[in-house]
């Protein structure tokens, strides 16, 4: 599979300020990857020298092979872009905007009507009188309109009601099936669970991770209540990856890390009245990674210290 | 591409054009007007004006009677009303493809396309001069136009010169804004920059009319170079002015797309 994008060693500051730094990224054709991270992490920064909008002070940044900053038009060409809160020009109506970006990127001409129907937007209000949401419907009709084959969102779905956010979602899901390639960055966890393949989490400019949706939450503890029917023995679950958290005769509580076979067949071996298994999500696993708590567990330096953390990679 | 970017530049600019050149159809024809009245009392206006103190005539270019053509269309169009329009248009329209639109964040949707930076900023640019034309010709026009309708004897082959100097004038300033805007990508800086420059060539022009020790001052303004009353009286045409402008613009301009091609667009 080709690689659409790639980042490699990408760092950006803004004279002493921090932007990014070192940040080593492949996404590959036709996958849906999310950049994950609080404000100021680093995600805009890093979007914006997709656009070519700004210069990296070291590394490349690259889309098709183009780098992103000496090739701009030509990269443009292969991709639409949606920005956290896009500066459309209050005097224009919804339709006079996607018309005249549609005819900028070689789009036919009302070939949004579909989408701006389907996220009930009114393409006859000027873009001033529309509200947040509706303003960033536009951005959504205006990133979807055309077939290029990259889309790069940030911050996609910020301002949208939940029935929006499915919908955008959905039309995400629609992109990936029809083969383009997705970058979205966001702090919406639940978006990016849910739409993407694979996830890099950004933290301070660094890239602290990157891994498969299944894959980031798989690496992670599941917690595991049992209720049985008689007290377990001693020792009973002295497996590996296991750690018995509380014992109350019947009552067990365990966290299991890793694989979690060796747990089901011990547990095969007992009567059970009751259990139940609940998996982090990727907001469980976003918080540990920025309250430190994995970086600790895992004998990376926290952010606190400054110092550098290696990259985890996990598909 | 260029042209879609020039078409709404152009469509932006509507309002702007419309309601300057409604300003400037109104206080050129007022004045126009009263032309025939300075002509009859010439000589009570110049006694009149003696009472003034010579900067304060100075300042408005007020060097000779209002009655001749040339001190008129100098005192109120060359030496006050264009300045004004010019520079409000000029900074309004300078500064907006290169600053306002990239604080705004339209720069980024624009430039997120196929056009160029290029090609963004020149459709601007030819904008900027068709306006600046426009207006030029209203400022004008409607001082001829209605100054002819009361009588007035101007040349509106003069005129038509001085609407090209007037116009080059405009696309100096604008010139000029356009790269300080493209530099500091921050309207407030570039409009303040643009206004306060001009201000001070302004002053500056008085001051060397007023101070024959320092005459030399006016050679560092843009003032000294608008030469309305020569041009409406002798019909003259000050070639080397209009070509000094026209550098001036072409130059700021094309330094300013040279600037926003290269430079990192941070609002």
């Amino acid at each position: 599979m080709a690689e659409a994008i790639e980042l490699r060693g990408l760092t950006r500051w803004y004279g002493k300020r921090r932007g990014v730094i070192d940040l080593d990224v492949t996404v590959e054709e036709g996958e849906v990857f999310g950049f994950l991270g609080p404000n100021g992490a680093g995600k805009t920064t890093t979007i914006r020298m997709l656009l070519g909008l700004i210069r990296p002070s070291a590394g490349s940044a690259t889309i098709w092979g183009l780098d992103t900053w000496r090739d701009a038009p030509a990269v443009h060409r292969r991709l639409a872009h949606l920005g956290s809160d896009p500066g459309y020009l209050g005097g224009l109506t919804a339709a006079e905007t996607l018309d005249h970006l549609a005819a900028l990127r070689g789009v036919a001409k009302g070939a949004w009507r579909s989408l701006a129907k389907r996220l009930d937007l009114d393409p006859t209000v000027q873009v001033k009188k529309l509200s947040r949401g509706n303003r960033q419907k536009v951005g959504v009709v205006q990133a979807f309109m055309g077939v290029e084959p990259l889309l790069v969102m940030d911050e996609p779905s910020t301002g949208l009601d939940p029935l929006m956010q499915r919908e955008f979602l959905a039309l995400v899901a629609e992109a990936r099936a029809a083969g383009r390639t997705v970058f979205l960055s966001s702090h919406n966890l639940t978006e990016v669970e849910r739409a993407c393949d694979r996830v890099a989490i950004i933290r301070e400019g660094r890239l602290v991770k990157i891994a498969t949706v299944a894959a980031l939450v798989g690496d992670h503890t599941r917690s595991v209540n049992l209720v049985l029917a008689r007290p377990a023995e001693n020792g009973t679950f002295d497996l590996p990856g296991v750690t018995v958290l509380s014992s109350t005769g019947q009552d067990v509580h365990v966290m299991v890390r890793g694989d979690v076979n060796p747990l089901l067949r011990r547990l095969a071996g007992l009567e059970l009245r009751d259990i139940a298994i609940s998996t982090p999500d990727v907001e469980d696993v976003f918080f540990r990674y920025y309250e430190g708590s994995v970086a600790g567990s895992e004998g990376r330096t926290t952010a606190a210290t400054g110092t550098e953390a290696p990259v985890e990679t996990s598909r | 591409m260029t042209a879609l970017a020039f078409r709404l530049e152009v469509r932006r600019s509507r309002m702007v054009a419309f309601w300057m050149a409604v300003i400037v159809l109104a206080y050129g024809g007022i004045v126009a007007a009263m032309y025939p009245i300075l002509q009859e009392n010439a000589q009570v206006f110049e006694d009149y004006m003696k009472i003034f103190p010579q900067e304060l005539l100075a300042a408005f270019g007020m060097t000779g009677s209002l009655a001749d053509p040339g001190v008129f269309f100098g005192t109120y169009i060359g030496s006050m009303l264009w300045p004004v329009v010019a520079a409000i248009a000029a900074i309004i329209l300078a500064t907006r493809p290169v600053a306002a639109d990239v604080e705004r964040g339209w720069a980024d949707v624009a430039l997120g396309t196929p056009l160029t930076r290029a090609r963004f900023l020149a459709a601007a640019i030819v904008s900027q001069a068709l306006v600046l034309a426009v207006l030029a010709m209203a400022t004008v026009g409607g001082v001829l136009v209605i100054g002819r309708l009361v009588g007035a004897d101007f040349d509106p082959g003069r005129f038509a010169a001085a609407t090209v100097v007037l116009w080059l004038f405009g696309c100096a300033v604008a010139g000029v804004t356009s790269l300080v805007g493209a530099i500091t990508l921050s309207r407030a800086i570039a409009g303040g920059l643009a206004a306060g420059v001009l201000i001070l060539m302004y002053l500056v022009n008085i001051v060397a009319q007023v101070q024959v020790d320092l005459a030399w001052l006016a050679d560092f303004g843009a003032f000294k170079y608008l030469l309305m009353t020569e041009l409406i009286d002798t019909g003259v045409v000050p070639w080397a002015s209009g070509a000094i402008f026209a550098v001036v613009a072409v130059g700021g301009w094309a330094a300013s797309l040279l600037v926003f091609r290269r430079r990192d667009l941070l609002a």
